[in-house]
């Protein structure tokens, strides 16, 4: 045992933190100082997780049972280590948050404040087994784990979001079932290949080998193509890729606040990893197209599965965008808005060249960040007020200034604007489609950032500017336990925003992790052939111009005065306190004239169609085995199936 | 109301004198007018601002709102009713601004001389800087009152709007004589007043008390963290 | 070639074009506003205002002595307004000066351009006036209506060029000729540019988010003073990047400043031409067409380009 302790590399203490983390937060129970321990723990693994990005290299864990005969092992490389930081980093911050005030008034509400606690950091562990599992049967031990677990921190909060979570977890069951059918299938084959090439059995199911295994040809290739689908369906559903996207944006925006600002951050993200990890370290040659033209007699090239994903990433970025501008909630909208974004990273990787795959995987960061500032911003606005229904709020700016600079740099960065981080990630799809030509999927893009636009400013209009409600006279800001991670993922989005080169070192581990091209970058963004951008340059000059302009106006212009709310323009007529002088309902109504009659709930349709067909053949089933003389049905169903 | 010596005496180093002389000089070629059509007047307006007059060539252009006009133009009789509308425009405007009367009724109620609902002479209610006089008058007069009007801004010598503030209890109590004690625009006169530093010796009196007294409070929403 | 340029630029000078180009564009910018006004004048049969009528407005607006603001961010969303475009203005070459488009791009001007809507439609919302707030949810709805054609059009053009370096694309037009300009190449996306462009500048029939006879104006609505006067500045600033965008992208840019100059007056001018005979769309009508012919024409456009 004591050998065993000194021999800890950095990813075993990494598992082990966190696994300690998870037994704190269930064993303490005096509440209050679990909030603080485990935030330190979490700051403990950030360091750990920054020890190891600084060092490099792969890091493979002592931790390896052995399953059925199959060995199964954990190696964090470049890619599994951007996504642990990304989650640890949102888990300490969202830890942070509900460490001091938030939490206090959740126990106060009678409800367990050790339950979030607990199931948040168990969240993280799973996660990191996750993302650090180097086969495919730790992959789907450690997938099953993380979807119960994200299943449990969603359900937490009862009600609706209890329902939502049911409905997540069907989604979720059905995507493992794929998940497993594949993993089954090549387990059970291997085992008979691994003879003939002559690998070491045990290891059968680790990502090289069975990517060696598509290559040698031991499946041919339509049952490649099945498994890829099947594996992408079931990671797919994970990452609210259309039209699996059904249950993300309700499960996230009805999750307890801080809780739902970490799911928002990174736990869809998982998806897209483990898609990473199909598309390009199992099934690369196929993702590319080449093997097909080699094997299929005619021209494939039309139809790729890269342009198939990358058709489906520009409609999981349309779709959900125009939904969420429709929303009246701002939780709803943010997590609306979350599967939207994800369309955008799965684009930028699908495009495989150096600026696509980089900005799709720097979008993944930047995402984490905005999002958890914005879910933290309404969790705020929640706590003070009561609610999130954007026509019950409203002109909140003057009472809760620093929420409002939180939710308006995270706005801007999700609309993808300079200077802040979102638009680095999005500038890299964008050339990356440019140079590949690729008209319709960057108009689609740009139709998803302007959409973005739109729906944000309804978001920040509706609940901090316009007119201030007489029952929020009394509001006050959140407070610093509250305000400060708010700030530091503010201050992070703009930092990342005006030096993408620091977030790129992280992309660029990660890229070559999987074989992507690496984009040439510096401090200040990238350059590249055909256009290159600067964001120190282009922020210092966008900052100079404020400057310029605040002079100009504050000094050339003359004194102002701040007036009344009431001393406002209304042709004339006189305002009292008692009339509402604000506009916040059906916020594009003109727009909404025009494509309203465009929304038309496919996808719910879809769902419902499906459910009843599975209703019809439950039912059918059910009458079968509920007749008188069963048994004997059933002996002779299990003679066919023996014969 | 005691009449008020205007002070053509321009204050300050020669620098920001110059800077006075170039704003005056803009201020009188550039007027944007917000016409608040009460009567028959109006008809006169549109010959004056398309081909046939163009007062664009003035540099004087219609605008919408009373934030962004410099002049106030009224164009005929003035009811009580009105006049309320009439004052909470005005004080919404921002100084320098000019207030310009059309048609006899707004000199001294005209033809309605004798209706117990409309308000006779506007320059009790407001710091009047012009009238054009007739029943109505010709566009020409029109252009030729904006003539004077921008002669008058660019000697500078239409300091009307000071006077608002300077004997706002004159004008307030005229006002409260004709709509009660309860008076108030959502405007915060006297406020403005302190804070640009054109108190006078008639802003405050007896009637403003009778103002603070009934006043809904206008403080501004203070940001606060 | 991107490393050359880099290099070769020393701070000095590079400062020096940062502070000159602002500049030069909301002068010439103000006179576009006497030019716009000018036209609408004519058009109507009218003399219209004289020479420094532009100057005059903004000085005065800057000049008045009484002035009401909301609240800190309605201070903001007017800096952010005049600020965003002073910056964009740097990333827009004109003869003799690059100042930083070689750090930029056709991308990042496109989406920097965005910044002062952003600033005006916060200082707009704080102001609490449903006048305002009507008007920016119509101004931003008719951004996403000429914004799609206008991507098509970027994207022709950067593709025709194999850059999205404005300098690149400039200097690939004026070595080849009047025969390589944009218009002439791709006539079909310099088409759909010009409707862009009257969307763009918010002229008739597409100026339903000013509606001053609505919505008083709509943004405007409680603008007083210098936040006018602001206002009145980025109209100026936003004439200029529109025309010598145009310019740029589709007629060669200007290899002297006299040579920009006209071109971007007459491109100016077409929008003001066509505004002052038109009445105005109603929203969704205005998203439908924007929708319908700009897209096509410029889809078409994109497909001829080789």
């Amino acid at each position: 045992m004591s050998e065993f302790l000194f021999e800890l590399n950095m990813l075993d203490s990494l598992l082990l933190l966190s696994a300690v983390t998870v037994a704190i937060a269930i064993l303490c129970r005096v509440e209050y100082i679990s909030g603080g321990v485990v935030t330190l723990l979490y700051l403990a693994q950030l360091v750990v997780v920054g020890m190891m990005i600084s060092a490099g290299g792969v890091f493979s864990s002592h931790l390896t049972p052995q399953l059925f005969g199959y060995e199964l092992g954990w190696l964090l490389d470049g890619l599994g280590l951007y996504f642990t930081l990304i989650t640890v980093g949102s888990a300490l911050l969202a830890t942070l948050y509900m460490a001091g005030e938030w939490g206090r008034r959740y126990r106060e509400q009678g409800k367990s404040f050790r339950a979030l606690q607990s199931l948040l950091a168990l969240n993280v562990f799973t996660m990191q087994l996750l993302l650090a599992s180097s086969d495919l049967l730790s992959l789907f031990i450690s997938w099953e784990l993380a979807s119960w677990a994200a299943f449990a921190l969603m359900a937490l909060s009862g009600g609706k979001g209890l329902k939502a979570a049911l409905h997540y977890m069907i989604y979720a069951f059905s995507g493992a079932m794929l998940v497993f059918a594949v993993v089954a299938w090549i387990a059970t084959t291997a085992v008979t290949a691994a003879y003939q090439l002559d690998i070491n059995g045990a290891g059968i199911l680790q990502f090289s080998s069975v990517a060696e295994l598509m290559q040698q040809g031991i499946f041919t290739i339509p049952e490649q193509l099945l498994m890829l689908t099947l594996l992408l369906i079931g990671f797919g559903i994970k990452m609210g890729l259309l039209p699996f996207h059904l249950w993300q944006a309700p499960a996230y925006a009805l999750s307890i606040g801080p809780a739902g600002a970490f799911l928002g951050a990174i736990s869809s993200r998982l998806g897209l990893f483990a898609i990473i990890v199909v598309l390009f370290k199992i099934f690369g040659s196929i993702t590319d197209g080449s093997i097909l033209q080699s094997s299929f007699g005619f021209e494939f090239a039309s139809v790729t599965p890269k342009t198939l994903l990358a058709w489906i990433a520009v409609a999981t970025i349309i779709f959900p965008t125009f939904v969420a501008m429709r929303q009246n909630d701002a939780r709803h909208l943010l997590a609306w808005h979350g599967i939207g974004q994800g369309g955008y990273m799965l684009l930028g990787l699908v495009m495989m060249d150096s600026l696509g795959s980089a900005g799709g995987l720097l979008h993944v960061f930047n995402h984490a960040t905005y999002q958890a500032a914005l879910f933290l911003a309404v969790t705020s606005v929640i706590y003070r007020t009561g609610t999130a229904d954007l026509n019950r709020l409203g002109g909140l700016v003057v009472r809760m200034p620093l929420s409002f600079m939180t939710l308006l740099i995270g706005i801007i960065g999700l609309a993808g604007l300079p200077p802040m981080n979102g638009f680095v990630s999005k500038w890299l799809v964008y050339r990356s489609l440019l140079d590949q030509g690729e008209l319709l999927l960057f108009v689609g893009a740009v139709i998803g950032t302007l959409g973005t636009i739109l729906s944000v400013y309804k978001l920040i209009h509706n609940m901090f500017l316009g007119s201030l409600r007489k029952e929020h006279e009394e509001v006050r800001e959140v407070s610093w336990s509250m305000l400060t991670p708010m700030l530091i993922l503010s201050a992070l989005i703009l930092l990342t925003g005006l030096f993408p080169g620091i977030p790129l070192q992280w992309v660029a581990q990660g890229l070559s992790a999987v074989g992507l091209p690496v984009a040439e970058f510096n401090l200040g963004g990238v350059m590249a052939d055909g256009g290159s951008l600067d964001m120190v340059i282009v922020s210092m000059v966008l900052f100079s111009g404020f400057g310029v302009a605040a002079l100009i106006f504050y000094f050339v212009g003359g004194k102002s005065k701040r007036v009344n709310p009431l001393d406002n323009y209304a042709g004339g007529h006189f305002l009292y306190a008692s009339n509402r002088y604000h506009y916040s309902n059906n916020f594009y109504a003109g727009l909404m004239h025009l494509i309203k009659p465009w929304y038309k709930n496919t996808f719910q349709r879809l769902e419902r169609v499906v459910v009843t067909l599975l209703e019809l053949t439950a039912e059918s089933l059910s009458r079968l085995y509920m007749r008188p003389h069963s048994n004997q049905l059933a002996l002779i169903i299990v003679v066919l199936l023996l014969w | 109301m005691k009449e008020i010596k205007v002070e053509n005496r321009r204050e300050g180093n020669i620098l920001s004198r110059v800077f006075d002389e170039l704003n005056e000089f803009c201020r009188a070629r550039s007027l944007f007018i917000l016409h608040y059509c009460t009567g028959c007047g109006a008809i006169e307006l549109p010959p004056v601002m398309t081909s046939r007059f163009d007062m664009e060539r003035l540099g004087v252009q219609p605008m919408v709102t009373p934030r962004q006009a410099d002049i106030l133009l009224i164009t005929g009789y003035v009811s009580i009713k009105t006049l309320k509308r009439v004052m909470l425009t005005y004080e919404q405007m921002g100084s320098p601004k000019y207030v310009i009367g059309i048609c006899s009724c707004t000199v001294n109620g005209g033809m309605y001389w004798q209706s117990y609902a409309t308000a006779k002479k506007l320059d009790e209610y407001m710091p009047v800087d012009l009238y054009i006089a007739g029943c109505m008058p010709r566009p020409e007069a029109i252009i030729s009152g904006l003539r004077s009007l921008i002669r008058n801004i660019e000697l500078g010598e239409s300091n009307n709007w000071k006077k608002y503030y300077e004997n706002y209890d004159y004008y307030l109590g005229n006002q409260q004589k004709l709509f009660g004690d309860e008076w108030q625009t959502p405007v915060d006169v006297i406020g403005e007043a302190e804070h640009y530093g054109l108190v006078g010796e008639g802003t405050y009196g007896e009637h403003t008390e009778i103002l603070q007294r009934v006043q809904q409070p206008l403080k501004p929403l203070e940001m606060r963290l | 070639m991107d490393t050359q340029i880099f290099t070769e630029i020393s701070l000095s000078e590079i400062l020096v074009e940062l502070l000159l180009m602002p500049v030069i564009a909301f002068l010439v910018g103000l006179v576009m506003v006497l030019w716009m006004r000018k036209i609408g004048a004519r058009v109507q049969r009218r003399i219209g205002p004289p020479l420094f009528q532009p100057l005059y407005d903004v000085v005065k607006l800057f000049g008045k002595k009484t002035q009401v603001s909301h609240g800190v961010v309605h201070d903001i969303g007017i800096v952010m307004a005049m600020g965003g475009y002073i910056a964009a203005e740097t990333l827009l070459p004109v003869p003799g000066m690059n100042g930083i488009a070689v750090y930029g791009g056709i991308i990042t001007l496109t989406y920097l351009m965005m910044i002062p809507s952003l600033g005006l439609a916060l200082g707009v919302g704080q102001c609490a006036n449903p006048n305002g707030s009507i008007g920016i949810s119509r101004a931003l709805t008719a951004m996403l209506a000429y914004d799609i054609p206008f991507v098509i059009i970027v994207f022709g053009v950067a593709f025709h060029h194999e850059t999205t370096n404005l300098v690149e694309i400039i200097t690939q037009q004026q070595q080849a000729g009047i025969a390589s300009w944009g218009a002439v190449q791709n006539p079909l996306l310099a088409l759909a540019g010009l409707a862009t462009l009257q969307g763009m500048l918010g002229k008739q029939p597409f100026e339903i988010y000013i509606a001053p006879a609505e919505i008083a104006t709509g943004p405007m609505v409680e603008m007083s003073g210098k936040y006018l006067g602001g206002l009145f500045v980025m109209q100026a600033f936003q004439l200029y990047t529109a025309a010598v965008l145009y310019v740029s992208l589709f007629l060669g840019g200007g290899e002297s400043w006299f040579e920009l100059l006209a071109k971007s007056f007459v491109v100016v001018s077409i929008p003001m031409m066509i505004a002052f005979v038109f009445p105005r769309y109603r929203t969704e009508d205005l998203v439908r067409l924007f929708w319908k012919w700009p897209v096509m024409i410029g889809l078409l456009g994109v497909a001829f380009v080789g």
